[in-house]
């Protein structure tokens, strides 16, 4: 196992990269996904044919074309250059951002009538009801979906392999390929990501009962 | 003559397909009580929910307190703050306690500060008797305490004129009183309340008129005794016949 220590340093590396392109990738999606449901919701027609252009384009498309079209054809046409890591962060931001307006607008429609009317009848604006009692309730339920979509995006970023990003897969191949230890070196990495998803997972399960609210079943 | 608190002038509401007001007049003097009955899709609920500006009328206007609020340029949010509305599936935020659902409006509307609203919020929950629930959550209370919560929530905002929307009718019948004992309570101290509901007993004690609608009209309106002894209407008085005799046998 001496080669597994000797590759440790990358592995780790790379690691830390798929790390914080998914954790970024999932919570700037989560921040920006809240106002394009919002503006799906309530922001009139125009604005939400933009939104639906969007998400279907993000939906629609291969992840690697996406990230191509950063990559190479977006600086070609600036012509700038952008690195591999930051157009990983953006490409998996905004491709994360259309699959969790989905789940949001989802979970808004469901709580939004009754809960709309009566927060508006004891005097609150729209936009308040929306903040203190749409949002709060929307947000609980869509925690499941939450860890779905946390668990997809941590292996896509694998897919930054194409634009020559170091994640843990990439990390792997080059272990593999220098080593020869193909199976182990696979093997090795799988287990990494197995772990490192099962806790995540884990702890957004623990995050969602902690904040269920007492006594009510909810279906999203 | 006591002021006139709430009013509506030729009041119709169209839907698509439906007219569920057709040019409706009313008018609730202050402590006054109205009680409005009628068949199941008569249009009872659009009527309420115009009158408390939850949705906008077609045509006519609503006044509360002289003022017109069916112009363009009213400030809703602040007209509704003073108006309570009771629904009928009673609808509390499902993620705050009976004191958060109390509290939300005297926090984010009136901007009270903490303490105070806490103080505000729990002397309303007194007054439904629902102090010592107040740490649960909806989804932990019976219907009738839910609904207490709902009474409770609208009366923390201080309205000069509560709407109530069939407030016991999504109840089982045990819990029905307690509902209606809360509302007798508020009825004897004067508030001035606008009241659908089918508890004809109930009716009859609290209300100093009855309404009967039928088809988004007003078909009848006169004092409880009148629809007891004799409805001058042919439907009204087949209506109150079957709700009497309804309860009767229970
Ligand atoms: N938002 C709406 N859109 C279209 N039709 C409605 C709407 N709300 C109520 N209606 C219709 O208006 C009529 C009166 O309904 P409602 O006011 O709820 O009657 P009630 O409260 O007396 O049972 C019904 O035919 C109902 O289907
Ligand atoms: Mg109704």
């Amino acid at each position: 196992m001496d080669f597994i220590i000797e590759f440790l340093p990358r592995i780790f590396d790379g690691f830390l990269v798929t790390i914080q392109v998914t954790f970024f990738g999932v919570i700037m999606g989560l921040a920006l996904a809240i106002p394009l449901a919002i503006g799906d919701l309530y922001g009139g027609k125009i604005v939400s044919t933009i939104i639906k252009f969007y998400v279907e384009f993000f939906r629609g498309s291969a992840l690697v074309a996406q990230l191509f079209i950063f990559y190479f054809s977006i600086p070609t046409l600036l012509n700038i250059r952008i690195d591999w890591f930051t157009v990983g962060l953006v490409a998996f931001t905004l491709n994360s951002a259309a699959y969790q307006k989905g789940y949001i607008k989802g979970a808004m429609e469901s709580v939004y009538e009754d809960q709309m009317t009566a927060a508006l009848s004891i005097g609150l604006s729209k936009v308040q009801a929306i903040i203190y009692v749409v949002l709060p309730q929307s947000l609980r339920i869509v925690i499941p979906a939450w860890s779905n979509e946390f668990c997809s995006l941590a292996k896509s970023t694998a897919a930054l392999l194409t634009i020559g990003g170091k994640d843990l897969t990439a990390a792997g191949r080059t272990m593999a390929s220098q080593t020869w230890r193909i199976l182990e070196s696979y093997t090795f990495i799988a287990l990494i990501y197995f772990l490192w998803i099962t806790t995540v997972m884990k702890a957004l399960d623990i995050l969602y009962n902690k904040v269920k609210i007492p006594g009510l079943e909810v279906s999203a | 003559m006591a002021d006139t608190v709430m009013e509506c002038r030729n009041l119709w509401k169209i839907y698509e397909k439906i007219t569920a007001v057709k040019d409706v007049s009313l008018e609730i003097k202050e402590g006054e009580i109205k009680l409005l009955f009628g068949p199941s899709g008569s249009g009872k609920s659009t009527l309420a929910r115009c009158l408390a500006l939850l949705t906008t009328p077609t045509k006519g206007d609503v006044f509360h307190r002289g003022e017109c609020l069916t112009r363009p340029g009213v400030n809703l949010n602040k007209a509704r703050a003073r108006i309570g509305f009771v629904f009928q599936h009673i609808w509390l935020f499902h993620h705050l306690t009976a004191l958060g659902n109390v509290e939300l409006g005297l926090r984010r509307v009136l901007k009270l500060p903490k303490k105070e609203a806490r103080e505000r919020a729990t002397k309303a929950l007194r007054e439904v008797k629902m102090e010592e629930w107040a740490n649960h959550y909806p989804a932990q209370l019976s219907g009738g305490q839910q609904q207490r919560v709902g009474i409770a929530r609208a009366l923390a905002m201080d309205p000069y004129i509560i709407i109530l929307d069939e407030p016991t009718s999504a109840l089982d019948p045990e819990l029905i009183g307690e509902v209606t004992d809360t509302l007798r309570a508020l009825a004897k101290k004067g508030t001035t309340m606008f009241i659908i509901s089918h508890e004809m007993q109930f009716a009859r004690e609290v209300a100093d008129e009855m309404i009967f609608f039928n088809q988004g009209m007003i078909v009848e309106e006169g004092p409880p005794e009148r629809f007891f002894t004799k409805p001058s209407s042919d439907r009204a008085k087949r209506f109150m016949e079957r709700l009497i005799k309804r309860t009767t046998k229970e």
